[in-house]
């Protein structure tokens, strides 16, 4: 026996804001061409310095610098698809990023938790990205999942020992963050396929996609485009994400972070067009700001987090999908820090009309798991999920017969009106839960409570035998191979 | 000597969203101007009734309740302004109400406090408005200043003695939510006429504003009617406040609760029209949940959608809105509830075009203080202003020339640019200061510090002598005649 999936709560806006105007938009791009064009960027990969080459763009082999024209660039984003779909192991848990609605996803990949049982602080492990699998699996505000931590106690192939702990507890998309290489790449495809059943299916409703990170500023790296290189060619979704950080990756100005973060996004989309024309990708731009008295990379500046909803503009003005930052925190502990955070950087992002978003249930600037913060940050999700859908004004909703009879000084309680709408009235279920001696409960400690019910009572449907145990067979044959080539 | 004080920082922004479409603004409208007509409001006052009637709403004396006939409320709300100006002790502190720029003021007017000092929870009392009111005149985040607490130490005379406390310690506009009836509203109206200079002064720039509930369902206050009709004769600006709370005092739901909160608004403000007309008034309508199982008041439930709706229905009327944010139900101040609940107000409220805004640092639905969330929920508040900000696109900020300078895979620490620009592009919040490890502080601990600094620091432009020993001699007399 296993438990339903309940199904998916996107974020389906009904309202639209622009932040950047047609000619702010317009100017950024040129920004980006004139960079990609004159300064370049770094691809130290033989393989794609070889398809940038071959389609002709101006390579020099020695500094691994490629540079292209505002027209190469813009013929090869011609290609790249404005809409897809993201497939899942359940088909009504597809992901269709169409533009109508924001899906999101756990964060990842953290490194430390504190631990479900003992609350003390420790190294992240394999069963701790099972357990949230099954959590994200359970909760409708989480569209898909990023394994949340990293599987510290596979230190050879850990990306893909994320990936079984994902595939094996939830029935919702997997995006790993993780992959990098050709070799790992190849591996995460098959068992990609594995997932999906067969070819065909794996590039219709494609189980899983790759997030690969660029290197700030103007660089990308060797193992995270080749492994792109290998999801893209069969058939399963690539995104780049910059994480250039204002003052020390980036210059000082928000408007020459969102540059230099763009060019390096759009100069790995450009070659996966280049591999494969027509390759689903998504640009996501989460650049942090540089504390100026230490250095450290703060995620959550007053105004820095701007840069997550203008980071949707620009993917759509290059024709692409996003994804968005959203609920990261460089709070130490769940509070008044992680819950500001997270509300303040949801809506715009929803309002702009991003597809997806990353994501619920880390703090320390998306390093450290406590289990009950994704069900706090599902929380706000579901807040700024229900305030951004319209008003009821039908004559029911206005209920004018029912204030005519009640009359000034009266009271609706004994209303039939009240007693039907008064049902459907929606109340938190953390902040809202009545205590025994009168009062609310502390809503982060039936948080806790939640994360304990859900582990104990959700087991969503596994994967085939066959399935789990053809991931086993490809996990055992990537860690050898890749252990011997060390 | 005075110190400085920061510049105002209201939020500005060129975006704005509509939630309710033009056809619903109408179908609320009508449904206001149908219950106007049909069902009436309560207003139990000679005075106000005999207004109503000599303008021809049909009024019964024996319940006290009045019926406006359509035309009578299209009429009157013919003649409200639609923007005014909320004057302050200092010219450059005024508020013009402007499309695009939203004002917000601290929240009032709580009970009971965490005592600066020891820490204990106690009743609220006047030393704690003062305190309050000077550490709302420090900050950019406060607009124009509530009377934050009660001053429970003096009985009948309260609201007068938090004018006075307000006055005494902010140069901002005041407004307040406790002047009730006609008496402390003359004695209101007196003292603010010392500090303006003249009735005239006070009429061209009124120094404070009067913001009165009404009481769901469908009924006037006596006494905050009588009070309001008083300031609006002396061209000071008020506003109603209807609080329904859906499934208790007002329908299940929201349409219905809004459209009866607006006809308590709207009644009342009619009347002020009818006697001055073209007297400034605002619209405020700020919405709660009874909890089905207990009755309880609830402000944030989940399901809170088109919170500023009202200011969409104002604004419909041709008026402008005092909106809502900050009520957060939380017990405590530092709590993720106190946070997760009302970080997403000042967005909504900057993109709705709220032109006034209560109110930051009360929890337990608006009645205790605790005197650091004035400065955590200013923090929360800056967010929404810097993102709401338009965003500088010129050469200068895309700074291509310093990233060709620095090239792939170097950085930006030895350029200029960075240098000029990194004082500016990090405006460090409480979240982000660092100790002598350079670790994060508690951001609340910080907050409790920055009080405790303004506190100490801060000192507003007194009033001028003679005025305060004036003022003084009202309350006196004022505290002889109610106390």
């Amino acid at each position: 026996m296993f438990s339903e999936t309940p199904p998916l709560q996107p974020i389906k806006p009904g309202y639209h804001v622009n932040i950047l105007d047609d000619g702010q938009l317009g100017t950024l791009k040129e920004a980006t061409l004139e960079i990609l064009e004159q300064t370049g960027v770094h691809c130290p990969s033989e393989k794609a310095l070889g398809i940038y080459a071959e389609h002709g763009a101006k390579v020099d082999l020695t500094s691994q610098i490629v540079r292209m024209t505002p027209e190469f660039v813009l013929e090869a984003m011609s290609h790249a698809p404005r809409t897809y779909t993201m497939g899942a192991r359940s088909a009504t848990h597809d992901l269709k990023l169409d533009g109508t609605a924001l899906y999101c996803a756990t964060d990842g990949c953290g490194v430390e938790t504190i631990d479900f049982k003992t609350r003390q602080r420790r190294n992240s492990v394999k069963d701790d990205i099972a357990d949230m699998a099954r959590v994200a699996d359970y909760l409708s505000s989480i569209g898909f999942y990023w394994p949340i931590v990293s599987a510290q106690d596979y230190p050879t192939v850990a990306p893909l020992h994320e990936l079984d702990a994902a595939f094996n507890n939830t029935v919702k998309h997997v995006q790993t963050e993780t992959v990098m290489g050709e070799k790992p790449g190849r591996y995460a495809v098959e068992m990609a396929r594995v997932v999906a059943g067969s070819d065909v299916i794996m590039r219709q409703r494609p189980p899983l996609s790759l997030l690969v990170c660029c290197i700030a500023p103007l660089a990308q790296d060797k193992d995270g485009i080749e492994s792109a290189l290998a999801f893209a060619a069969a058939g399963l979704p690539v995104g780049f994400m910059s994480m250039a950080n204002t003052g020390s990756t980036a210059p000082a100005t928000i408007a020459g972070t969102l540059v230099v973060g763009d060019a390096e996004i759009v100069s790995a989309m450009v070659l996966i067009q280049l591999a494969c024309p027509g390759a689903p990708v998504f640009h996501s731009l989460m650049p942090g700001i540089m504390q100026p008295h230490t250095g450290a990379y703060l995620a959550t500046a007053w105004e820095g987090t701007l840069l997550y909803a203008v980071g949707a503009e620009l993917a759509h003005n290059w024709g692409v999908p996003t994804l968005a930052g959203v609920f990261a925190t460089d709070a130490q502990v769940p509070g008044w820090q992680s819950g500001g955070d997270a509300a303040s950087s949801l809506l715009l992002t929803a309002l702009v009309g991003a597809e997806t978003g990353s994501g619920l249930g880390l703090l320390e600037s998306c390093t450290l798991l406590y289990p009950e913060e994704i069900l706090l940050d599902s929380d706000i999700y579901h807040r700024v999920r229900i305030e951004v859908s319209g008003l009821d004004t039908s004559p029911e909703a206005l209920a004018l017969e029912v204030i005519k009879e009640v009359g000034p000084r009266g009271h609706f309680l004994r209303q039939k009106h009240t007693r039907t709408h008064m049902r459907k009235l929606r109340f938190s279920d953390l902040t809202c839960q009545p205590s025994a001696g009168g009062g609310y409960r502390d809503p982060v400690e039936v948080a806790r409570e939640k994360v304990s019910w859900i582990l104990e009572k959700h087991h969503p449907q596994p994967l085939e035998t066959a399935q789990q145990t053809e991931l086993a067979h490809i996990l055992s044959a990537a860690e050898k191979e890749i252990d011997q080539c060390r | 000597m005075p110190s400085e004080r920061q510049p105002l920082e209201p939020i500005r922004t060129n975006y704005k969203l509509q939630f309710v479409s033009d056809e619903q603004l109408d179908q609320l409208q009508n449904a206001t101007l149908e219950i106007l007509e049909n069902t009436g409001v309560r207003f139990p006052s000679e005075k106000a009734l005999k207004i109503l009637s000599d303008h021809g709403a049909r009024v019964d004396h024996a319940t006290q309740v009045v019926k406006f006939p359509r035309d009578l409320v299209m009429k009157a709300m013919s003649t409200v302004p639609r923007l005014f100006h909320m004057a302050a002790r200092l010219p450059e502190y005024d508020l013009a109400l402007q499309p695009g720029v939203t004002y917000f003021t601290n929240d009032g007017c709580g009970v009971e406090t965490i005592d600066f000092e020891t820490r204990q929870r106690r009743p609220s009392c006047k030393a704690d408005v003062a305190r309050m009111a000077l550490i709302s005149d420090y900050l950019s985040s406060i607009s124009f200043c509530w009377p934050m607490v009660s001053a429970q130490d003096y009985k009948a005379t309260a609201p007068l003695h938090e004018m006075d406390a307000c006055w005494n310690n902010t140069v901002k506009h005041v407004q307040s939510e406790t002047i009730m009836g006609e008496i402390p509203a003359r004695y209101a109206v007196e003292m603010a006429t010392v500090l303006a200079g003249s009735r005239e002064a006070l009429r061209k720039r009124p120094n404070f504003s009067l913001v009165v509930c009404t009481i769901a369902p469908l009924v006037q206050d006596k006494d905050g009617i009588e009070g309001a009709l008083i300031l609006a004769e002396a061209g000071v600006p008020v506003g109603f406040l209807a609080m329904p709370t859906l499934g208790t005092t007002a329908p299940a739901t929201l349409a219905g609760a809004l459209a009866m909160g607006d006809a308590e608004i709207i009644s009342a403000t009619v009347l002020m029209q009818l006697q001055s007309p073209g007297c400034p008034v605002f619209h405020s309508l700020m919405q709660a949940w009874a909890d089905p199982r207990s009755g309880a008041y609830v402000s944030y439930p989940l399901d809170s959608r088109c919170r500023y709706a009202p200011v969409e229905m104002a604004h419909n009327w041709g008026m402008p809105a005092l909106g809502a944010c900050f009520g957060t139900d939380a017990h405590a101040a530092g709590t993720w509830q106190s946070a997760a609940e009302v970080a997403l107000d000042s967005f909504l409220a900057g993109l709705t075009g709220a032109e006034i805004i209560t109110g930051m640092g009360l929890c337990e639905t608006y009645t205790l203080l605790y005197p650091e969330q004035l400065i955590m929920d200013s923090d929360l508040y800056h967010r929404a202003r810097y993102q709401l900000m338009n965003l500088d696109v010129s050469p200068e900020t895309l700074a291509l020339d310093t990233i060709h300078a620095v090239g792939p895979a170097g950085h930006f620490l030895a350029q200029k640019h960075t240098r000029t620009h990194m004082r500016t592009s990090l405006v460090r919040a409480i979240t982000h200061q660092v100790d002598e490890n350079n670790q994060y502080r508690d951001p609340q601990e910080v907050a409790r510090e920055t009080v405790a600094w303004i506190l100490k620091n801060h000192q507003p432009e007194p009033i001028e002598k003679a005025r305060q020993v004036e003022v003084t001699r009202i309350l006196a007399a004022a505290d002889k005649e109610l106390n």
